[in-house]
């Protein structure tokens, strides 16, 4: 393998990459946003505990719903988002309409990062302290109100490594939607290399592109979550130890 | 009719029997204080009076309403505020916002005006110079002080503390006490579990000693710390005393 060839390819390639780049970030961006919804109704649902008081409807409710989602999330981390992409892609495009493969690809990328983003959601909905919660009811606040204005957005704070974490998973696991044909950057790695049958040169490019790209990802983020912790801390009062220790750790670092 | 009804209730956690049949009134404008061993079942009674806790049998009637039989529980809760132990106030909003968001949010009032009566407050807490602070960065006094603040912009007709002062370091203790005590004579009722012995004996109408789940004695603080009847009251008494 040669750099120069490496780099010979990239120029002479460079709109093909570009094309791969858009497609993949388009996808694995879109599929976090929509993810991160069904994740907020998802694991907000999951969150929601029945206790004694609770009526029997309510509790029937939310057992079924139990059932469910936990169906959902498990069939989705435990298959190959591979495996997804193509059976649900034929499945509807033979059995229901001729779909466009971006908008498959969408689909499968945003209900498989769902999945996980319900877990996320739902622990650090369980991680904010019940007191804040207990304090907003007995001031007469609804639950719905609690929930999008004390409640999530100190779940969003605390889950938020997890969150953008999904997106960087995503920028890289996008690269199996090649399956169905969509123009991302693994699919058109591999009409790249199948031109210039420079395989290795080819697919170094495609790494340090996708390195690059999850560098620059996870830069943003960083300073998103900064800014995030720079006013307010949400971590529950038992918590504080943990912080300290943590901020101990990276001064010495 | 007494603001509080309170008629022969009973609570069990699973199997553990904490009210065992507890019974008291209290009227309107009356500072109240539960006092009592630890287990006795004091924040059990408390949480029941606005409903985070529900109980078995017996009965209680809040401003004239039966608790089981509320149809509209969040304005119910409106009218009678809480301050916690653990202060509870919302971490992801400062001071200000913590004082106003549920008087938009519950009782709909405009944010001007909810500003005004927010600001009111907490100069009256003496916490108006940290409106933009986070709760984060306060100390416990001042936190309880904002947690006071965030509970009379309500305009309750009730205020429950929940051992107010027992999450704070000694030297905080009397400025929290201090605001409690303004509240006095505002012709707000005011419930308060707390072990400040001197305290209670000095801002109470009424003291109900609480042991093991029910109201072992009550009566006007001279009758409770002079000359208590009950064989336990006296041994707790003497017990706190001395500390
Ligand atoms: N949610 C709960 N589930 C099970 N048991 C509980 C629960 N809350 C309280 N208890 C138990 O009920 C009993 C009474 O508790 P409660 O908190 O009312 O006492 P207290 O008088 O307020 O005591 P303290 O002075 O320690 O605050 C205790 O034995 C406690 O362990
Ligand atoms: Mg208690």
């Amino acid at each position: 393998m040669s750099l120069n060839k490496c780099l010979e390819i990239f120029l002479k390639y460079w709109p093909s990459f570009l094309l791969g780049i858009k497609t993949t970030l388009f996808v694995s961006l879109i599929g976090t946003i929509i993810g991160l919804l069904i994740g907020l109704l998802v694991g907000g649902l999951r969150a929601i505990n029945v206790d004694d008081n609770s009526s029997k409807l309510k509790k029937f409710l939310k057992k079924i719903f139990n059932l469910i989602s936990t169906l959902y999330i498990e069939i989705f981390r435990g298959t190959p988002m591979m495996v997804q992409a193509v059976f649900i892609y034929y499945l509807v495009y033979t059995n229901i309409i001729p779909w466009d493969k971006v908008v498959a690809a969408i689909f499968v990328i945003s209900i498989n990062t769902g999945a996980y983003m319900s877990e996320i959601v739902r622990s650090g909905i369980q991680a904010v302290d019940v007191g804040q919660k207990e304090a907003s009811r007995a001031l007469g606040v609804s639950n719905i109100d609690t929930m999008l204005h004390v409640i999530l957005p100190q779940a969003i704070k605390n889950a938020f490594p997890a969150i953008g974490n999904e997106f960087i998973v995503n920028i890289k696991d996008s690269s199996v939607l090649m399956i169905i044909s969509i123009t991302e950057l693994m699919f058109q790695s591999n009409s790249i290399a199948g031109t210039t049958y420079r395989f290795s040169e080819t697919y170094f490019v495609t790494a340090c592109i996708y390195l690059l790209m999850t560098s620059i990802a996870s830069f943003i983020l960083h300073k998103i979550e900064k800014s995030l912790s720079h006013t307010t801390t949400s971590l529950p009062q038992s918590d504080t130890n943990f912080s300290s220790i943590s901020l101990a750790k990276e001064e010495n670092s | 009719m007494s603001i509080i009804e309170i008629k022969d209730v009973k609570k069990n956690f699973h199997n553990l029997e904490v009210l065992k049949g507890v019974s008291f009134n209290v009227e309107k404008g009356e500072v109240v204080s539960i006092i009592g061993p630890s287990g006795g079942g004091k924040s059990t009674l408390l949480r029941c009076l606005n409903c985070l806790e529900t109980y078995d049998s017996g009965s209680i009637k809040v401003i004239g309403e039966d608790l089981k039989e509320i149809k509209d529980m969040n304005s119910f809760r409106q009218k009678v505020g809480m301050v916690f132990q653990q202060f509870n106030l919302f971490a992801n909003m400062n001071v200000l916002n913590n004082c106003i968001f549920a008087q938009t949010k519950a009782l709909k009032r405009n944010k001007d005006e909810a500003k005004k009566i927010a600001l009111e407050n907490l100069q009256k807490v003496g916490m108006e110079k940290f409106i933009n602070a986070y709760p984060n960065t306060l100390s416990g006094g001042q936190k309880q002080r904002v947690a006071i603040a965030r509970a009379i912009s309500m305009n309750p007709e009730i205020l429950l503390f929940d051992e107010p002062t027992s999450a704070l370091d000694p030297e905080m203790v009397e400025e929290v006490l201090n605001v409690i005590r303004s509240l006095v004579n505002k012709g707000l009722t005011m419930i308060i579990v707390s072990h400040e012995i001197d305290f209670v004996r000095d801002i109470s109408d009424k003291i109900i000693f609480m042991d093991d789940g029910i109201v072992a004695e009550s009566g006007s603080p001279k009758e409770i710390f002079t000359n208590p009847k009950n064989e336990r009251t006296k041994v707790f008494l003497r017990k706190v005393i001395r500390n």
